[in-house]
């Protein structure tokens, strides 16, 4: 008994994780019906947003209230990151054929990566590094925040690290203010209204090139958190690390029903608990660390072939 | 590249000076290009001496003389010509390319050798004479010209054009490879496409579809004749032979992919796997020591096997998927691509039975031998050694011919205009009674089929098949290729191949920003070509469907084809 709440906590902080960078692009792909594929690099940006912070304004100081500081940073890089991608690289398309604003993404995904990768110490095509920070070619340590990381808490024969209890808080805390958003505001209720039907909002006076922007930036929002949890989890982050967690959450966004928040919130706590489930219940050669990613994909195909329009997606005749 | 109009006012009254400023213009060109242009004379090849003209050079000298092509055709003994070819936009297109090509000149001059100083006289007189072709290019007054498809030469005299192009392609691509100094081929580039998009803008590149439409035949073996003949231009030396032996299995493998993509219009983010999948299959049947299979099967049938093993894959994971909207085939189609990698690194004997030795893979895949030919052998051919990779060249250059023929079949028969009208709207389609979910499937299918093929071939002449060489980064190049070339197009996604194979392996002084430029590259032509470079009108209609004029010459293009 101990061991499934062991993984039942693993796969809940896990699934938080996915549940955040989900709510992204379940948000855009229900106003736009486009894949975002680079949101797991927004997710990455608001990782390395914050570790800049840290590195810049408090040296590296890990006291918990450089916590909140080093999030509005996260935020800021995400934000501006998915508002100047929308601004650019979408908005352009917004009229073309379906593949086009897809593979407009592979590149944007590709180009974000690498310009990280490359550019993050050093000023484009020069040598200067004003602010000392390290190579991103690598993987950098993430400041190990006080309070929520440090000495796992142990209840009875579970072991409960201090980051997922973080990740966990968050997600909870990001739902909550999240079903506020879009429920009682004028801005989330504009949103709503875009996403059933994009002309008639139009007529009724929603500026819908703005909800648009403000979609993109919810979701950067919730995946900048993300990034600051996955940086406290994993103890560091590198330039890669939004590919595989952008393709988990989009598989938890289809999960939960692409286009429905509360489903992509759903969606990335079934999948984290799948996946951490699978790592210690399938007996034999294909169970463990090894094998989690090939079932999440698994449990993805079989959504797709038994409940298309995911958990908790209406059934849908149309979407061609 | 647009550069603003100067105001018509301004033109009108000047005009009549464009034609003897062009002359001047290509006549200093010219003359720059005999005299020294760089006092380093390791600098881009030899530039130094001068009434020697090295290879730059005379590139400089014929992009001069096709500009006075233009000129004498605008006004001159060549008038005829000039009925025909829109000569102010080609001449327009070719002076800002060659403006281009001198800046860069005098750029890498000064770079490579160290300062400004190192640019000769000529040089210097090269640079001025484009720059003065470039304002006459601006005052050149655009006429009417008639409708090319009246523009019928004597058959034979056709033919020798496409003969001509063809060994002009053959000898411009050795020498292409032959360069390796980057600048000096990135120069060689600017000269490619200047001369290419000064012979669209005039008309003679859609001239040339009509002549190509005419003489099918003769092009198509004019193709496999260049093709065929291009190991015979290096000399004996291996080394550019390999990056087209590579080359060859990228273009087929976007061949492949662009029956799924560009014919049937499904985004399969995941078609790296169906190679690797054949290329395992390959390496577990070959007779290498560390063959996981007991089976040694001769390699037609291991090619088969590794092309239905491809195909099944396709069919286990298109059936699920085809059924729903295209977007999620993508994603799970990237999810098959990550679960293939993840699951030939694992089966290593620890996390499973092992088949592919984990991340070492399995090395050593002995080279092919059909009877008494073995491929790692050197053969001769008219005296010239034909080392491995020609060998696998040729091998796979018929692999390319069959990919090739499966795809124009399609593309013309029943199964492909019901591909056209499921990727053009499914629920038309659907309406008019197109079988959706068996078209769908059999696209998948054939094109992993095509993969495994590949992969087979590419397992032997890659020595050894490992699970990083299958990531998904490979995926969104072979995208990449058929985006950038055209999709749905054959020569399109050839050229596209070519660029995106052939540019890394020449320009390692940029290897670092590579990929930068290539999510940049993708990115910038969704925005402003999304068609390709090479594109089927019908294509283009697709993209800029408001576009009038473009409908009535697709239509024109389709009455063409009726009548042929």
């Amino acid at each position: 008994m101990d061991t499934f709440i062991q993984q039942l906590i693993n796969g809940l902080s896990l699934g938080s994780l996915y549940a955040l960078i989900a709510v992204g692009y379940t948000v855009v792909y229900g106003i736009l019906q486009l894949i975002n594929f680079a949101h797991g690099e927004v997710f990455m940006i608001g990782a390395f947003g914050a570790l800049t912070t840290s590195l810049v304004l408090f040296n590296g100081n890990t006291a918990l209230w450089t916590l909140p500081v080093m999030i509005i940073g996260a935020v800021v890089a995400s934000v501006t990151t998915a508002v100047l991608m929308e601004r650019f690289a979408y908005r352009p398309l917004r009229n073309a054929p379906r593949l086009a604003p897809l593979i407009t993404a592979i590149g944007v995904s590709v180009f974000l990566q690498e310009l990280v990768r490359l550019n993050y110490n050093k000023v484009p095509f020069t040598s200067w590094n004003p602010f000392n920070l390290p190579d991103a070619k690598s993987r950098i340590p993430f400041p190990q925040i006080d309070v929520v990381t440090g000495p796992a808490i142990q209840v009875g024969g579970v072991t409960i690290q201090r980051a997922a209890i973080f990740t966990i808080g968050a997600l909870v805390i990001c739902s909550a203010l999240l079903w506020y958003f879009i429920n009682r505001t004028k801005m989330g209720r504009g949103m709503q209204a875009v996403s059933q039907d994009a002309d008639t909002a139009r007529l009724m006076g929603i500026n819908v090139d703005r909800i648009i922007v403000v979609a993109f930036a919810l979701g950067a929002v919730l995946a900048a958190v993300a990034g600051v949890a996955q940086g406290l989890q994993n103890n560091n982050i590198d330039f890669r690390m939004g590919f595989l967690a952008g393709l988990k959450a989009f598989t938890a966004a289809v999960i939960g029903g692409i286009g429905n928040v509360e489903g992509a919130v759903l969606g990335g706590l079934v999948l984290g608990v799948t996946e951490a489930m699978a790592t210690q219940y399938i007996p034999g050669q294909f169970g463990g660390g090894p094998w989690k990613d090939v079932w999440a994909f698994v449990l993805l195909i079989l959504v797709l072939v038994f409940r298309p329009q995911g958990l908790l997606g209406a059934k849908e005749v149309d979407r061609a | 590249m647009r550069i603003p109009n100067i105001p018509l006012s301004f033109v009108t009254r000047h005009g009549s000076k464009a034609w003897p400023l062009g002359l001047t213009g290509a006549g200093m060109l010219i003359i720059g290009s005999l005299l020294s242009w760089s006092y380093d004379a390791q600098v881009l090849g030899n530039l130094s001496i001068s009434f020697n003209p090295g290879g730059l050079q005379r590139l400089a000298i014929a992009l001069a003389l096709f500009a006075v092509v233009f000129l004498l055709a605008s006004k001159g003994p060549l008038v005829r010509l000039g009925q025909w070819a829109d000569t102010a936009l080609g001449l327009r297109a070719l002076a800002t390319w060659t403006l281009l090509f001198m800046t860069l000149v005098v750029v890498a001059i000064t770079v490579e050798a160290g300062g400004l100083i190192n640019v000769q006289p000529g040089g210097w007189v090269s640079f001025l004479g484009a720059m003065v072709l470039f304002a006459a290019s601006r005052l050149v007054m655009p006429t009417e010209t008639r409708d090319l498809a009246e523009a019928v030469l004597p058959g034979w005299v056709e033919i020798l054009v496409i003969v001509v192009i063809m060994a002009g392609l053959l000898f411009g691509a050795a020498y292409a490879l032959s360069l390796d100094d980057a600048w000096a081929f990135v120069l060689f580039l600017v000269f490619v496409t200047g001369m290419a998009v000064a012979a669209t803008r005039a008309g003679l590149l859609s001239w040339l579809g009509h002549v190509t439409a005419r003489h099918k035949r003769v092009l198509i073996l004019a193709s496999f004749a260049v093709a065929f003949t291009f190991p015979l231009t290096q000399g004996g030396s291996d080394a550019n032979m390999s990056i087209a032996s590579q080359v060859l299995v990228f273009a087929a493998a976007a061949m492949g992919l662009n029956i799924v993509v560009g014919l049937a219009g499904l985004l399969d983010l995941g078609y790296i796997a169906f190679l690797g999948a054949g290329a395992y299959v390959g390496a577990a049947l070959s007779t290498s020591g560390f063959a996981t299979i007991g089976w040694k099967p001769p390699f037609i049938v291991v090619v088969l096997v590794a092309g239905c093993f491809s195909a099944t894959l396709g069919l286990i994971i298109g059936s699920p998927t085809l059924r729903v909207n295209g977007d999620y085939l993508a994603i799970v189609t990237l999810g098959f691509g990550e679960i293939f990698r993840l699951t030939m690194f694992n089966l290593d004997g620890n996390n499973g039975p092992d088949l592919t030795h984990g991340p070492n893979g399995i090395p050593a895949i002995p080279d092919l031998s059909f009877g008494s030919f073995n491929f790692g052998d050197t053969h001769v051919l008219l005296g010239i050694p034909l080392a491995r990779f020609s060998n696998y060249y040729f091998l796979l250059l018929l692999l390319m011919a069959f990919i090739i023929m499966v795809f124009h079949r399609l593309n013309t028969s029943r199964i492909g205009r019901g591909w056209v009208a499921i990727r053009e709207d499914e629920k038309a389609a659907e309406a008019m009674g197109v079988n959706i979910f068996g078209l769908k499937i059999l696209a998948f299918v054939i094109g992993a089929f095509l993969a495994g093929m590949a992969g087979a071939i590419k397992a032997h002449q890659d020595v050894s098949v490992t699970p990083d060489q299958y990531i998904f980064l490979e995926s969104a190049f072979l995208l990449a290729a058929i985006v950038l070339g055209g999709m749905g197009t054959i020569v399109g996604v050839l050229v596209g191949a070519v660029i995106l194979k052939l540019l890394p392996e020449k320009l390692r002084f940029f290897a670092d920003y590579r990929l930068l430029l290539f999510g940049l590259l993708l990115v910038l032509m969704m925005r402003f070509r999304p068609e390709g470079l090479v594109a089927s009108r019908r294509r283009q209609l697709e993209f800029h469907e408001e576009d009038e004029e473009l409908a009535i010459r697709a239509e024109g293009d389709i009455a063409e084809k009726v009548q042929a």
